[in-house]
């Protein structure tokens, strides 16, 4: 909204002479295509926001404007414009603004919120207005079940992410490696989703879980948690985290002198914040995705300009993800125009190549990346699991902490 | 109950329990001297926690060290915002509840400015360092040392005041004007400078407990709130307007949640600190320790 207003005085402040003086040179540069989306600057989701989504919206915004704009079909090139608000993590925020996107602003496009529970807020009102929505922050297995044909999702969900999960647990049990297992979830509809993807994934491998704990979502304390475990054996932590706890449970294994063979945790372990804080996270594993080893076209590229813009890495998991989401988009309406029906035309027929590698939606869900285990290893997020994508082999167990 | 599960949780129980204290009795000589609500009570533990990340990583100052700057700076800032903001208020004489109300209000407002204000300046990307990140072993048990240098630092500030507020004549007009407002200013009690010194401890406290909290957690704008909320639990459960009462309270709602934590599960804090203030409410709703 800002940023209309913002446009409206630039183009009013000049007066009535330099408004005929620009008629030219307005009329030669074509009118922008306007893409609205909500992001969360305030707010406990702003944090995921910040690092995954936000910073990847503008990278793309600035290398397509420096190309002269978005190439639209049968248009020629447009400049694009963002309409972009802060949701303050705020759901019911996120889906008034989105209904004003499309009913009042009318938009061309829209890209989605950060974060599972905000897509899952925003999806409906997209698909009520048949607009496309990329989304590479949800992971949930009942996105397939709201069977809304607008919605694509482009991470892996959890039931492949677990299954990867335990070949690797499996792979390094068969080598003798490993062999009981402490297991720990935060206490929301993620955590439990993951859980009940992991629990029987575990359970036909023929792992020992010696303990199986929970804890609620803003945790201050889970070394009860954690020396329970170390008591019982565990020499596997396998901890289905959000970023907060995720930390917290790393700083406090050190503190309780407890360092189990594999340290293997969800959401925030692929973070660059995350290698920094732990002194480099030697040996840690996590859900991974994306680094830039990956030999896909543009990785590289992308990491560098990432950085060259921003002045910090993107993250290791969905960050690449939500930039191919943008890329992807970006060839439909090269292909496909601005006409959102046939732009969803595309995304259901089409295999994309993207920096993130092949992406096929079937179904609204991306079928072409697997679950995938990653490892800090020398400053480099390394991917072990699965052997086809991956970019190193299992260190096991984990150096001691730094 | 193996005698090393007793130590976890009693030292547990204190480690949380002495942090809890010491954000509740700020906001608690808030409450109990000018009967203002600090909804930003939180927010200036996030700041201070926040001036302790900046101070250590950029400038390697010891964190502890850095409550010799965050406690006189955020003490001095109380000073201030109490001169530009609450004074007025006060000195509107109006009734108790519209005072309330009003109050509220602004320390809501207090609460926004401050919260954009650090996600200005540090944005809301999750900061954090590592200090005393060390096992200390005793009778058995496994603590980290971190936890414990803080909640020894926390009760030790907590325990200096109490002292002061029993000792030293400022000390006793404060206790005079809790009890009995018209009675003290008739003896002579300065109400508005001590207002302002009040407020500026509060404060003070609060931020100190930041820079201990810091050492800690990894930091966001968006951490205080939910200290406002334990400190007002904290509060309700010592009695409004009763130090001593906010000191133990504190202790102890750490130790009915460390012990809820050990002895059922992790999810059970937030349900076994709401039963504690739901059971005080109905038995004993002017607090524990009222007298």
């Amino acid at each position: 909204m800002n940023m209309e207003r913002r446009a409206f005085l630039k183009t009013t402040a000049g007066g009535a002479v330099a408004v005929t003086l620009l008629r030219g040179k307005a009329r030669a540069q074509a009118r922008p295509v306007r893409i609205g989306y909500t992001l969360s600057a305030t707010g406990p989701y702003s944090v995921g926001a910040g690092i995954t989504q936000g910073p990847n919206y503008l990278l793309w915004q600035e290398q397509v404007n420096a190309r002269g704009g978005l190439l639209v079909k049968g248009e020629g090139r447009r400049p694009i414009e963002f309409i972009s608000i802060d949701d303050r993590s705020e759901h019911e925020t996120a889906v008034r603004f989105y209904e004003k996107l499309a009913t009042d602003d009318k938009v061309d496009l829209l890209l989605p919120p950060w974060g599972t529970a905000m897509n899952f807020a925003v999806a409906p009102v997209a698909n009520k207005y048949g607009y496309p929505l990329l989304g590479p922050t949800a992971v949930s297995n009942k996105l397939k079940e709201l069977s809304l044909p607008y919605f694509y999702s482009l991470l892996a969900q959890p039931d492949p992410i677990m299954e990867a999960f335990v070949g690797l647990l499996k792979d390094l049990k068969a080598q003798g490696k490993i062999s009981k297992i402490g297991l720990a979830y935060v206490n929301d509809l993620f955590g439990i989703e993951l859980y009940n993807s992991a629990a029987p994934h575990l359970k036909q491998a023929g792992f020992d879980v010696v303990d199986t704990k929970s804890y609620p979502l803003g945790v201050k304390d889970v070394s009860p948690i954690l020396k329970g475990f170390k008591a019982a054996g565990a020499d596997v932590f396998l901890g289905l985290t959000y970023p907060p706890d995720n930390i917290l449970a790393t700083a406090q294994a050190k503190e309780v002198d407890w360092n189990p063979a594999v340290w293997l945790t969800c959401v925030g372990t692929a973070f660059p914040f995350y290698r920094d804080r732990f002194k480099g996270a030697e040996g840690v594993m996590g859900i991974a995705g994306w680094n830039p080893k990956v030999k896909f076209a543009g990785a590289r590229e992308y990491f560098d300009a990432h950085v060259k813009k921003h002045q910090k890495e993107p993250d290791r998991w969905a960050s690449a993800f939500a930039y191919a989401s943008l890329q992807i988009l970006e060839r439909c309406v090269g292909e496909a125009g601005l006409d959102r029906k046939k732009i969803k035309e595309m995304l259901d027929r089409t295999e994309f190549q993207t920096v993130a590698g092949p992406i096929k939606f079937v179904k609204g869900m991306n079928v072409s990346t697997p679950g995938m285990v990653g490892q800090w290893q020398k400053g480099e997020f390394d991917i072990l699991w699965p052997k086809s994508w991956a970019t190193g082999t299992p260190v096991v167990p984990k150096p001691a902490w730094a | 109950m193996t005698a090393s599960l007793l130590v976890d949780i009693v030292v547990g129980g204190l480690i949380t329990g002495g942090i809890y204290a010491l954000v509740a009795l700020g906001l608690n000589l808030q409450y109990g001297l000018m009967r203002v609500l600090n909804v930003a009570h939180g927010e200036f533990l996030m700041v201070g926690a926040y001036l302790t990340y900046s101070l250590h990583t950029g400038w390697g100052v010891n964190p502890l060290l850095t409550l010799l700057i965050t406690g006189p700076a955020s003490f001095g800032t109380g000073l201030v915002l109490h001169r530009l903001l609450y004074a007025r208020l006060l000195a509107g004489g109006e009734a108790p509840e519209a005072l309330e109300s009003r109050s509220l209000l602004l320390s809501f407002g207090l609460l926004f400015v401050l919260q954009n204000a650090a996600l200005l300046l540090w944005s809301a990307d999750l900061r954090g360092y590592s200090y005393l990140a060390v096992p200390l072993r005793f009778l058995g048990a496994v603590f980290p040392a971190n936890r414990i240098v803080a909640a020894t630092v926390a009760l030790a500030v907590s325990l200096a005041f109490y002292v002061f507020l029993r000792r030293s004549l400022t000390g006793k007009a404060i206790r005079a004007l809790m009890q009995d407002p018209e009675g003290a200013q008739l003896a002579g009690v300065n109400l508005s400078r001590l207002h302002g010194l009040a407020f500026g401890v509060g404060i003070a406290m609060s931020a100190v407990t930041g820079s201990l909290i810091s050492m800690l957690f990894e930091l966001t704008p968006f951490i205080g709130l939910p200290y406002t909320v334990t400190a007002l639990v904290v509060v309700i459960l010592g009695g409004l307007g009763n130090v001593l009462g906010s000191l133990l309270a504190g202790l102890i709602l750490g130790l009915v949640e460390t012990a809820g934590i050990y002895l059922a599960a992790s999810d059970i804090r937030l349900i076994a600190s709401y039963a504690v203030l739901s059971l005080i409410l109905i038995l004993k709703p002017s607090g524990l320790f009222a007298r």
